[in-house]
């Protein structure tokens, strides 16, 4: 597959639990004056985005640093039928989907099925089957044995959900499904390394600090009118306090983007980096895996 | 609804519609229209970004950065928005500040026997109060750098970016022509164009020799 067509595919690819907020909510008009055909000066609206690392960026550095693949983190899909409620169908796609991403990286390609079939069931039901057109499906099945194509389709997957639902304002629902598919990423990470032994692992996880400020910003600016979304943003807020106890130190020097001698490319480096100790860690674990089992489970 | 309201809906919905199809149309501006990187190391980030402009505009886009990695943001843009767009990038953090909270409150006066007076005065308290503020440093702007439509760079320690992106507005007075509605938000469809921000990366490259060798 060439370049271009890598980045047709993938960038759409990826998971950006990208979440855009241009909608800039004019009013409904009723009435229409005449003298409005003219030319004027009018401000412009300024727009902030907030964008969220794909779990496919997560996975694959994990997979290269070293961390084994771990079935038993996934959410089974027998729990697909029992999600009826369409908050918990929504964040359980976003669940899905992030186990999607990460048996794909793993090469799992039998089990990658199975979730792409929990996640086409959800989309169903919670009014996203358009996303999922018969000739994605047929992709899917078609590059079940080629690691490359299956990530890059996974993720194309996941890309139609968030343009749909991007096109048709539904912030609130994108909300939701970003804030799990995060949510199960770093759930995975933290309940499959091992503080002391795996350092890349731990260390990408306590970045996650700022990653959750993107989500957070996200969330605010649906949470007031959609009451699911403001749920959610109690349940991260949470999380954040957990996370506002690791210390950032240091590096000696400011922050800079500049190029170093005889280097080929710029280097962003100095600033802070961000630690965090063993019980840090499992705080920060504990309370991700209250937060993702409370979206995940089923009632008996 | 009177005929004649119809009938000036029916035009606005003329006007508004090339802005609809346009803002549709943006979503995947950066796949086919900012340039990848040659580099087959590079993969698509899905952080990548597009969106519609309008002259005069600046927007920003948050993004994070991890250590270890290489990225790589590439704009494209419709030619009708210029080819002078400002790109700036920003570290974005949050930082505690101490700040001063002053609050004013009427009490009753009382006279020496403690009786109320039936007057009043302002009372100010001021207390310290620890909050959290955003703040951002600059880290580069294209325009020192010959408007430069491409960056790239190592990241040593992961950073949460802003990416503003500034159109040059044709008046230059920092406001955009339009066609008014009311309270006029509806743009012609000539000052707006696509924006897009193609963001690639790759695990950084370890240079020197590696391995235990004899």
């Amino acid at each position: 597959m060439n370049k271009t067509s890598k980045i047709a595919l993938t960038a759409l690819v990826a998971f950006p639990l990208v979440f855009l907020t241009s909608c800039g909510g004019d009013e409904p008009v009723d009435e229409i004056n005449e003298d409005i055909i003219e030319e004027v000066i009018e401000e412009v609206k300024n727009e902030s985005y907030y964008q969220i690392p794909s779990p496919d960026e997560m996975f694959g550095f994990i997979k290269e640093s070293g961390l084994k693949y771990n079935k038993s983190a996934l959410n089974p899909i027998q729990n697909v039928s029992s999600y009826t409620d369409p908050k918990q169908q929504a964040l359980n796609f976003g669940i899905y989907s992030a186990d999607l991403a990460y048996t794909a990286a793993f090469e799992e390609y039998q089990e990658s099925i199975k979730y792409f079939g929990s996640i086409q069931k959800l989309a169903d039901q919670i009014g996203l089957s358009s996303a999922f057109d018969k000739m994605l499906i047929e992709r899917v099945q078609n590059n079940l044995n080629n690691a490359d194509s299956l990530v890059s389709i996974t993720n194309t997957s996941y890309f139609s959900v968030v343009d749909y639902l991007e096109q048709n304002e539904q912030g609130g629902k994108l909300g939701l499904i970003a804030s799990a598919g995060w949510l199960e990423t770093v759930y995975i990470v933290s309940n499959t390394a091992k503080y002391g032994k795996d350092k890349a692992a731990i260390e990408r996880l306590a970045d996650q600090k700022l990653t959750l400020d993107n989500l957070l910003a996200y969330l605010e600016k649906y949470a007031e009118s959609d009451a699911d979304v403001k749920e959610v943003h109690g349940w991260f807020k949470e999380l954040e306090a957990t996370f506002a106890g690791l210390e950032e130190k240091s590096t000696g020097s400011g922050i800079t983007l500049k190029k170093k001698e005889g280097a080929k490319k710029m280097v962003l480096g100095g600033g802070e980096t961000i630690g965090i100790s063993e019980a840090q860690f499992n705080a920060i674990k504990d309370k991700i895996s209250e937060i993702r089992n409370n979206i995940v489970k089923v009632q008996a | 609804m009177k005929g004649f309201t119809k009938i000036y809906l029916v035009a606005i919905s003329i006007l508004i519609l090339p802005v609809v199809a346009k803002a549709q149309y943006c979503n995947y501006f950066h796949t086919s229209y900012c340039t990848p990187s040659e580099d087959e190391m590079y993969k698509p980030n899905g952080q990548s970004k597009s969106a519609l402009f309008s002259k005069g505009q600046t927007s920003e886009l948050s993004v994070i950065v991890y250590k270890g990695q290489d990225y790589r943001f590439s704009l494209c843009m419709d030619e009708n928005l210029g080819s002078q767009i400002t790109f700036k990038v920003y570290e974005t953090k949050k930082v505690k500040v101490e700040k001063v909270v002053e609050s004013k409150v009427m009490e009753d006066i009382y006279d020496e026997d403690g009786n109320p007076t039936g007057e009043q005065k302002e009372v100010v308290t001021k207390e310290t109060k620890v909050v959290e503020e955003s703040r951002k440093e600059l880290l580069y702007d294209n325009s020192a750098d010959n408007y430069a439509t491409e960056l790239e760079f190592t990241v040593e320690t992961t950073r949460r970016l802003t990416l503003e992106i500034s159109i040059p507005d044709a008046g230059g007075s920092g406001k955009a022509k339009g066609v008014s509605q009311g309270k006029g938000k509806l743009m012609k469809s000539s000052e707006m164009g696509c924006v897009g921000i193609l963001i690639e990366h790759m695990t950084t490259p370890k240079q020197g020799f590696y391995g235990t060798g004899f």
